[in-house]
């Protein structure tokens, strides 16, 4: 794998060491990716965790037992090989002894020739033997005198017998080693023994040199036979452990989609009931439980269809009888001057309940056209600043009887977007209209944004402002902060409801801030085109002037919140950006 | 990090189980215990060795000690004379290794003559070849021929010293050995071979030499056994089968010698005949002896006394009786009577009668009349009564003796007829023997039956036979050099002794020789011609052997040698004139 990315020194032309450098780059980053690709892995599949523990606790007790079998094998082939060739140099020993015994010196007659056949005879014969086995006598404390015999006749007997063990032997001990050496062909492991033999005129020493040619390939054979098994023996157990996981995590792994699917709305997705098993009851249980949701679900669906249906049949319904009370009271209203003037006073009170009522069918209806999915956006390229003028003009004249002046905070120029002018006016008036009934008689301020991407419009006022959870609540219909505290301009309570599913139908955002004493600002943020997916706004929701609890930014900066020591949120001032990022 | 360390085991046991438990190339030096101990030698070594150049005090002892130094075991000879031998000359000495190794024996006829020279003393030596000795202990007949050898003795004074030391100058190319050296240096050993019907032990002589520790003595006789007889010995004797060949040495554990040898088609019966060869010429052999082939245990004599007493070399009476001819007819000199009747015993000059079995064998040489004579022979169950005569007559006919042949029922004699060597049978029916020699005057069978003695010409010479029923076969005929001259008579006196009747300086003497002529005893100064020789030989059962011989017309018996007087014989008839003296004297056996 690594040598595709041996770079083709042809076309580099950089010494090989740079390649060797790039090579070493390149394998370190297929390691990384590797070691990164495990441990996702590892993290990802249980499966992969399962089997990866089954295959090292495996290895390690087949190892174990593995090593302790071969280890076996080898000492028994060891100690066998070991006790035949102390049973031979024991009889090799007293036959040699009872040879050489019948000889008082070693220049007698025929010795040498006894030292011959002796040797010939414990080797076993003729050298048409091929046990392999070499027989060696030698006298070291009568060196010159009798001649070293082998049998089969080699010549470098002696760099098999180590001085240690010559020295040993010739010492008058039995002692055994074993060494590597060559006598053939090839190197071979030699289990020597060696024993003197006492004779009349002192002692030569007998050596036994038995080739483990047999045992090692034996042991070998043991080896990789317990080896090749126990490798098998792992792999089958991983292999389980596969197996099984894979038979417990394919269900789970099923439920977990399953239930994906059903949190993403496919109500009707079931798992399949195999057998009678764990899994097949988990499956089952599942099954009923999403049976069970679906069904409540379809049933509040159904409840809350029915809901919109009555509210949408109810507004419509009320509408022709509300017309013909309307042109009645209409009528009535322009006589009032004729009646006396408590019948001319109701007549007024009539006529502004029905402006009210008409008003809560109108936006009754809008947001039943809202909940039917029948809302639809006619957007065109549109200048917000005259949208924002007219707003505030048609505003003008509740804004001088509560005493509110609207201060305008508007660019220069025109402020282009795709939008539907309606509904944005509308959103508008809502907006400034709560500002100047709830601004508490201060100054209500509009300010207009743009950037590349969107356009926003705040309105700030500085009434009794929101407490603390109410930003949100306040979007809910018919909420109120205050129940008890008496309307003023009679607001139908669906107003910021309906300005809410405006911007979503724009795709874009409507956001409140609010503190207590401190008062309130709203923001709408569309986009500049329409559809497109909003990121940012070009204004800020928190107002700059706002005092906070931990003392505040610096002059007119910005405030950050993010994670401090011992998992705490730490406050405090932030980087001075002109705009503000939204998570 | 778990993982890790779970790798890591993982990783070292591979790494151990695939490394670490093969048979290590090396290890330490393991000591297994003590060697075994030296066993305390039973027998000293180093026998009697001839004296080495150094020892000799006077010339005549240095030359003694020349003629002795080759004595010992074969393979040192050369090395033991060359030390005699100034450095310069020692080429001359043949150095022979192994089998080759021979030895001449010679036998000093008279005392060296030593004469100074004006740089070097002359040394002659007057001799009579008596053999080569082999390696194999075999005196075989002589090769060299020369009657004297030449050589010089160098004086030598080393230095600080008041001795006068020599050294042999240009030495004969021979390694020289006296006779006297042999009988000294060597003890000589009989050993038996099967013969070639396999149903006689057969001996053969052979020299041990006494350098050779007790030890090694049966692997020796053992290395003769297998190495091959004598070759006189060869027209007699089956050997063991080719190839065969003593594994080592043959070794003793307690009381036990073990024999390991290599033979092809070994079987029981003929591994018991090699046991039995091997118990006989071992005679000091006891306890038990087991023998091997290639190692494996073949067969086990739990007694080796008990398998001498169950299978004797010769199954003869230990006691002789001791016969003679008095008035033409058989008499008896000892309590058996004559195995004939009366009638049948008449004008016996000289007989020849041994037991075979149940049946009593008689050959008698009678008179034919007009001064002939012919051969009378009857076989059958004492007393025998009717005898067959021979066809031919001859003008004389020597005492006729039975071969004591192991087919009972055709038994073959001989008997030397005017000069020459006859066979009969117990029809009467003789046939010349092809034989080289002429002049044959006297001839004996030897208890075993396979070997002749033969006096031809005056000589001594030796044969073996062998005999199927049908026919006789005599092999080629080895001459035995002894110092006796004119040898008129001759008969076995042990296994491998004759006692031979002839001269030597000019006395008529009976000499008990060797077959091989390197021993000579003097038995008696006889005054006379022996014409009339007979024997009982010692063996293994009878260690002493008697002799009887006529001459002069009388008869003696020994030891010491009496005259046998007419009053000693039993039986006498009435008619016997009681006016000569018992005469052609010998033994029923």
């Amino acid at each position: 794998m690594a040598n595709s990315l041996v770079p083709d020194s042809t076309t580099n032309g950089s010494p090989r060491r740079l390649g060797a450098g790039e090579l070493w780059r390149a394998v370190g980053g297929w390691g990384a990716r590797l070691v990164a690709g495990l441990h996702q892995g590892w993290r990802r599949s249980l499966q992969v965790r399962v089997v990866t523990i089954t295959l090292l606790a495996s290895s390690l007790l087949v190892g174990g037992f593995a090593y302790l079998i071969a280890d076996k094998i080898t000492s028994i082939l060891l100690e066998n090989a070991e006790a035949d060739v102390q049973d031979r140099l024991n009889s090799g020993a007293a036959y040699a002894a009872k040879q050489l015994g019948l000889y008082h010196k070693p220049e007698e007659a025929q010795f040498q020739e006894t030292v011959d056949g002796t040797v010939n005879y414990l080797a076993g014969g003729g050298p048409q033997q091929a046990t392999g086995v070499v027989v060696a006598l030698i006298a070291d404390n009568a060196e010159g005198v009798i001649q070293p015999r082998t049998a089969p006749a080699v010549d470098n007997f002696g760099s098999l017998i180590s001085p240690e063990l010559r020295a040993t032997v010739a010492a008058g001990e039995v002692a055994s080693q074993i060494s590597t050496g060559r006598l053939g062909e090839t190197d071979t492991k030699y289990l020597t023994y060696g024993s003197p033999v006492p004779t009349q005129f002192g002692q030569v020493e007998l050596y036994y040199l038995v080739p483990l040619t047999r045992q090692d390939a034996t042991a070998a054979d043991a080896r990789a036979t317990v080896v090749g098994t126990g490798i098998a023996l792992v792999v089958l157990l991983g292999l389980l452990a596969a197996l099984v996981t894979r038979l417990v995590v394919l269900p789970v792994r099923v439920a977990a989609r399953t239930a994906q699917r059903l949190s993403a709305g496919l109500l009707d997705q079931r798992m399949a009931v195999n057998g009678e098993d764990d899994l097949a009851l988990l499956a089952e249980s599942f099954n009923q439980m999403a049976t069970n949701l679906q069904r409540q679900i379809l049933r509040l669906e159904e409840m809350s269809r029915l809901q919109r249906r009555f509210t949408s049949d109810v507004s419509h319904e009320l509408r022709t009888p509300l017309t013909t009370v309307r042109m009645a009271a209409d009528l009535i209203f322009a006589e009032r001057d004729e009646f006396d003037p408590a019948v001319a006073r109701s007549a007024e009170l009539l006529q502004t309940e029905l402006d009210r009522f008409e008003e809560l069918l109108t936006d009754l209806l809008e947001i039943s056209r809202f909940d039917a999915g029948f809302a639809a956006l006619d957007a065109e390229p549109t200048d917000l600043v005259p949208v924002v003028h007219r707003v505030v003009g048609r505003l003008a004249c509740l804004a001088e009887r509560v005493g509110v002046t609207v201060e305008l905070d508007l660019p220069g120029g025109p402020v282009i977007a795709e939008v539907d002018p309606r509904r944005v006016e509308r959103v508008l008036r809502n907006l400034v209209g709560n500002a100047v009934e709830h601004g508490e008689g201060r100054p209500v301020h509009i300010t207009l944004g743009a950037d590349e991407t969107a356009v926003a419009v705040t309105v700030r006022d500085r009434g009794l402002g929101l407490k603390p959870g109410e930003e949100k609540l306040i979007f809910n219909r018919f909420w109120r902060a205050d129940p008890s505290r008496a309307r003023q301009t009679g607001g139908t309570g669906l107003g910021l409801s309906i300005s809410l599913e405006d911007a979503r139908l724009h795709r874009g955002w409507l956001e409140a801030w609010g503190a207590p004493g401190q008062g309130a600002q709203f923001r709408l943020t569309l986009p500049a085109r329409a559809g497109d997916r909003l990121t940012s706004s070009p204004l800020r929701l928190v107002p700059a002037d706002v005092r906070l609890p931990c003392g505040g930014p610096r002059e007119g900066g910005l405030l950050a919140i993010g994670p401090g020591s011992a998992g705490a949120l730490t406050v405090g001032p932030a980087p001075t950006d002109g705009a503000e990022a939204r998570p | 990090m778990s993982r890790q360390v779970l790798a890591g085991l993982l990783g070292g046991v591979l790494l151990v189980t695939a490394a670490g438990c093969g048979i290590p190339g090396q290890t330490e030096v393991r000591v297994e215990g003590p060697g075994p101990a030296a066993e305390t030698g039973t027998s000293s070594g180093g026998r009697s060795e001839p004296p080495s150049r150094t020892a000799a005090d006077s010339r005549e002892e240095f030359v003694d000690n020349f003629l002795a130094a080759a004595a010992g075991e074969p393979g040192g000879a050369y090395d033991r004379v060359s030390e005699f031998v100034v450095p310069e000359d020692r080429a001359r000495l043949p150095r022979k290794e192994g089998s080759e190794v021979a030895l001449t024996v010679v036998r000093l006829l008279a005392e060296p003559v030593i004469v100074p020279g004006p740089e070097e003393i002359q040394v002659t030596l007057t001799v009579q070849q008596v053999g080569q000795l082999t390696a194999d202990g075999v005196l075989a007949p002589p090769e060299a021929t020369p009657a004297t050898y030449e050589f010089g003795l160098r004086p030598y004074a080393p230095e600080g010293g008041d001795d006068i030391e020599w050294y042999v100058t240009n030495p004969p190319n021979v390694l020289l050995l006296n006779v006297e050296a042999l009988q000294e240096y060597y003890k000589s050993r009989t050993i038996y071979y099967w013969s070639s019907d396999r149903l006689r032990l057969v001996p053969d002589q052979r020299y041990l030499a006494l350098a050779v520790p007790e030890d090694r003595l049966v692997s020796e006789v053992v290395r003769w056994l297998v190495g091959g007889h004598s070759a006189w010995l060869k027209r007699a004797i089956s050997g063991l089968p080719d190839g065969t060949n003593l594994i080592n040495n043959a070794t003793r554990t307690d009381d036990r010698w073990e024999v390991n040898l290599d033979m092809a088609g070994a079987d029981s019966t003929r591994l018991n005949l090699l046991a039995t060869q091997l118990v006989w010429s071992l005679p000091e052999l006891t306890g038990q002896l087991e023998l091997k082939i290639r190692n494996q245990s073949q067969v086990t004599i739990k007694d080796v006394g008990e398998h001498r007493r169950l299978n004797p070399v010769y199954r003869v009476d230990t006691i002789p009786q001791p016969f003679c001819v008095y008035e033409g007819a058989i008499r008896s000199l000892g309590p058996t009577a004559a195995p004939m009747t009366t009638a049948e015993n008449h004008k016996v000059l000289s007989a020849g009668i041994s037991y075979s079995g149940q049946r009593t064998l008689a050959a008698l040489a009678v008179e034919a009349g007009d001064g002939r004579q012919r051969l009378a022979v009857e076989a059958g169950s004492a007393p025998l009564t009717s005898f067959t005569a021979s066809q031919e007559t001859f003008q004389t006919v020597g005492r006729p003796v039975w071969l004591r042949s192991a087919h009972p029922q055709q038994p073959v004699g001989l008997v030397a007829a005017d000069d020459r060597l006859y066979r009969f049978d117990e029809a009467a029916k003789l046939e010349p023997v092809q034989l080289s020699l002429g002049g044959v005057t006297a001839v004996a069978g030897s208890l075993d039956g396979h070997r002749l003695a033969i006096v031809s010409d005056g000589e001594l010479y030796l044969a073996a036979v062998s005999h199927d029923g049908d026919t006789l076969a005599v092999g080629p005929p080895r001459r035995t050099h002894t110092s006796l001259s004119g040898l008129t008579a001759v008969d076995w006196y042990g296994e491998n002794s004759l006692v031979v009747a002839g001269s030597k300086g000019g006395k008529r003497v009976l000499y008990e020789v060797d077959v091989d002529g390197s021993r000579e005893t003097k038995l008696h100064v006889t005054g006379a011609v022996v014409t009339h020789l007979a024997a009982y030989p010692a063996h293994p059962e009878a260690p002493y052997g008697i002799v009887m011989y006529e001459a002069n017309d009388v008869a003696y018996q020994g030891f010491p040698f009496e005259r046998i007087t007419p009053d000693q014989v039993r039986d006498l008839a009435p008619n016997d004139a009681q006016t000569s003296d018992p005469s052609a004297p010998f033994l029923l056996f």
